[in-house]
């Protein structure tokens, strides 16, 4: 019963915030607010020297790096486009595009119906919630970190737990992270098992769906099925269109995992080779940095063409509600 | 609280945040740039490798700085990989380290581009006690780039207990052939029932291949950078390895992958589950350590049956000074101190190669432990037959250690015929030093 009522809470019904409390202030609020929002940009200052230093400069840098041949170390000329020709000749890159693509369309809807399923699960008032929450959440923090993607290495190896766990049944496991049919998909599993932070987000989502809804479903003799599909699914869209873009930009930048599961070669058989893994040997192993530069935009472009696309297609499936 | 007192309590906050901010831009700006005071010159030195090779070149530089009070030496080290990553953004920078140790892979990546100075061109440097063979192997075009910090040589290291738990005999490596190494490899395996495999696949490192190459009469590569062989010849190279994986001499593909990845301590000398790898000799002592047995050098197959003999010194690591240095003559009298003073060598003793300089070679040997001593032993057993050095690779030759893996992985997963392995290499290798 408080688990129903907690879900008819909204946050609207908060006191009002302090700034309109300012608003109304009679006198001396135009000096107030100036103040505030000297304060404001105070705090936000080392925000905005870092992005201007350490982002915005560098990628300007970079996308005038791509039309050059730079290498790093010695002199460079302009090269004009030669960069971006290139690329449609280089089988690596094509390869490791591959390998990218399959990477984020198979890893972000497994893991993020994984997510929903378990946020759901949770939602049901589980005792002990707080817990759970923290250990499915804990993935996340350290599915990027150089660590586990050690520990993944270990775990799949020839050798490795899985396999010791598999010899128990009989069943003589493969060298999951070294041989090329299945080295990917393990870095797959590795995604999909960071799943908590999107989980997290649903779980938040389910909670604002308000209970009446249910109810009314319910007394009109809607299965669970129905309830999931009619209710649940479109209340939770504008989360779960959240999630898609957020993790299908985060997939296409995946390197760590890569690189340490693979020693950095993106092996066996470039099979794992992801495209910033390929960026990355070409500008720092082979000192093409002009090359690399210009694959850093072309990935920009690519990141920015699916968000937009999924803007786009958001009209048409995202329902805000209200 | 009331609004008045609000008031009041915003404007020191307002100046701590600007104050942050600002502490955080002028620490941001306030790195490196450390100048010489007193007179005392500031040198940076940069080298890779592990912790002990770190506490032992701090002990060196204390020595170096006790007998040079006019020079401060500041170490910069790293790992192996991160140590590439570092000097190229370092050296974009234009604040490349003073004194750096190079690898020849890479020495031409800098000299070509004009980062190193001409060590030919600073006084201080007394090179007239390195090692003949490869004294001029970091000369390019006339000026010297690196020196030589000392030699190793790449042949085949192997595991006596294993060969004897197999019931196996050890070769004579002063005649066996190619075939005998495929054969006995093989003989292993099957000896002892899969439990120690014969040989660890020797084509994931191109070094094994330029031994091949010249025992042909070829060379790996040119004097002028271009490829130095046949595909005829490379084809007969990865050949023999897709015989040693048909007749389960080495393992398979996806075994093969796991060790690679792990480096010489999950080679299957340190593991214990192979009879034969292929190594430098300075990577004995390390071998040694982690299998516990007296692990044994052999010179390479087919040394004494081929056209020549294939088997070649090669400069371990170079010493180079930054073309940007602002004291090239002091970072001068440090390498002369790290070549040819006993001092250095009792300390770093085997572990930057074989020391180059002759006199010094001979003074530490007793000094070796006893793993170290039979490299050191080898090596002047083979110096005699070694007819010469290589140049140095060309631009673009690191590249070659990552392409070499990815071929062979091809290769043993069946992918790729030898013959299709040898010219995928070869067109890769191509674009990748820009010989096309």
């Amino acid at each position: 019963m408080s688990a129903l009522l907690q879900r008819g809470t909204r946050p609207a019904a908060a006191p009002p915030a302090p700034a309109g409390r300012g608003r109304r202030a009679p006198t001396g609020g135009t000096g107030r607010r100036k103040r505030e929002n000297l304060a404001a940009y105070g705090f936000l200052a080392p925000w905005f020297v870092g992005l201007a230093l350490i982002t915005a400069g560098p990628l300007l840098a970079s996308l005038y790096f791509s039309f050059t041949d730079y290498n790093l170390i010695g002199d460079y000329d302009f090269v004009g486009l030669a960069n971006y020709e290139r690329m449609f000749e280089d089988e690596r890159l094509h390869s490791s595009l591959r390998v990218t693509f399959v990477y984020v369309f198979v890893s972000v809807p497994l893991q993020l119906a994984l997510a929903l399923a378990l946020a759901m699960v949770l939602d049901r008032g589980v005792r002990g919630l707080a817990l759970y929450r923290s250990v499915y959440y804990l993935p996340s923090l350290l599915g990027g970190s150089v660590a586990v993607a050690i520990l993944w290495r270990q775990v799949f190896g020839a050798e490795g737990l899985v396999n010791q766990v598999l010899a128990v049944f009989g069943i003589q496991g493969e060298g999951w992270v070294s041989h090329p049919d299945y080295a990917l998909s393990t870095l797959i599993v590795l995604n999909v098992w960071t799943f908590g932070a999107p989980m997290v987000i649903f779980l938040a989502g389910l909670r604002q769906i308000p209970a009446m809804y249910y109810e009314a479903a319910a007394v009109d003799g809607a299965g669970p099925l129905h309830r999931f599909w009619h209710i649940t699914v479109p209340m939770l869209t504008p989360i779960i269109f959240f999630n898609l873009v957020l993790q299908i930009i985060n997939a296409f930048q995946t390197f760590t995992q890569a690189f340490i599961v693979s020693g950095g070669t993106g092996g066996p058989s470039d099979s794992t080779l992801f495209y910033t893994l390929y960026l990355y040997q070409r500008g720092f192993g082979a000192f093409d940095m002009g090359y690399a530069s210009a694959m850093a935009w072309l990935l920009l472009m690519i990141i920015g063409g699916f968000t937009a696309v999924n803007f786009l297609a958001s009209k048409f499936w995202v329902f805000y509600g209200d | 609280m009331s609004p008045v007192n609000k008031r009041r309590a915003r404007r020191p906050l307002a100046l701590a945040a600007t104050a942050t901010a600002l502490a955080l831009a002028v620490t941001a700006c306030g790195g490196g740039g450390s100048e010489s005071e007193d007179g005392v010159v500031e040198l940076r030195y940069s080298w890779w490798g592990s912790d002990d090779r770190h506490s032992t070149l701090q002990q060196v530089i204390d020595i170096f700085e006790a007998q040079n009070p006019d020079i401060r030496i500041v170490a910069d080290y790293t790992d192996w990989g991160s140590y590439w990553d570092k000097l190229a953004t370092s050296t974009a920078a234009d604040d490349a380290p003073d004194i750096m140790m190079q690898e020849e892979r890479y020495l031409r990546e800098y000299g070509d581009r004009g980062a190193l100075a001409d060590l030919s061109q600073l006084e201080g440097l007394d090179l007239s006690k390195i090692d003949p063979l490869v004294a001029e192997s970091g000369d390019l075009d006339g000026a010297t780039y690196g020196i030589a910090s000392g030699v190793n040589a790449y042949t085949i290291l192997a595991d006596p207990e294993a060969f004897e738990a197999a019931g196996v005999e050890m070769p004579d490596d002063t005649s066996w052939t190619w075939e005998d190494y495929i054969e006995l490899s093989a003989e292993i395996t099957e000896a002892s029932g899969g439990d120690i495999v014969g040989t660890q696949s020797m084509a994931y490192n191109e070094q094994g291949f330029q031994i091949f190459a010249r025992q042909h009469g070829e060379r790996l590569y040119n004097e002028d950078g271009s490829l130095g062989f046949s595909e005829e010849t490379l084809t007969a190279w990865f050949e023999m390895t897709q015989e040693l994986l048909d007749n389960g001499g080495q393992p398979e593909a996806s075994q093969s992958v796991e060790i690679e990845a792990g480096g010489p301590d999950q080679s299957v000398l340190a593991t214990g589950t192979g009879a034969m790898a292929h190594f430098w000799t300075n990577q004995l002592g390390g071998l040694t350590e982690s299998s516990g047995s007296e692990i044994e050098l052999l010179r390479y197959p087919g040394e004494s049956t081929a056209e020549r003999t294939g088997m070649f010194f090669k400069p371990a690591m170079f010493y180079s000074v930054s073309a940007g240095s602002e004291h090239p003559e002091e970072a001068a009298r440090f390498v002369d101190f790290m070549l040819n003073s006993t001092d250095a060598a009792e300390l770093i003793l085997s572990d930057l190669g074989l020391p180059a300089n002759v006199d010094v070679r001979g003074s530490i040997l007793s000094s070796l432990p006893p793993a170290d001593e039979r490299s050191a032993v080898f090596l002047s057993e083979v110096e005699d037959d070694i007819v010469d050095g290589n140049p140095p690779p060309p631009i673009g030759a690191g590249q070659v250690v990552e392409i070499t893996k990815r071929v062979t992985d091809s290769m043993a997963f069946g992918d790729l015929t030898p013959e299709e392995a040898a010219q995928q290499w070869i067109s890769e290798v191509e674009t990748a030093i820009g010989a096309q």
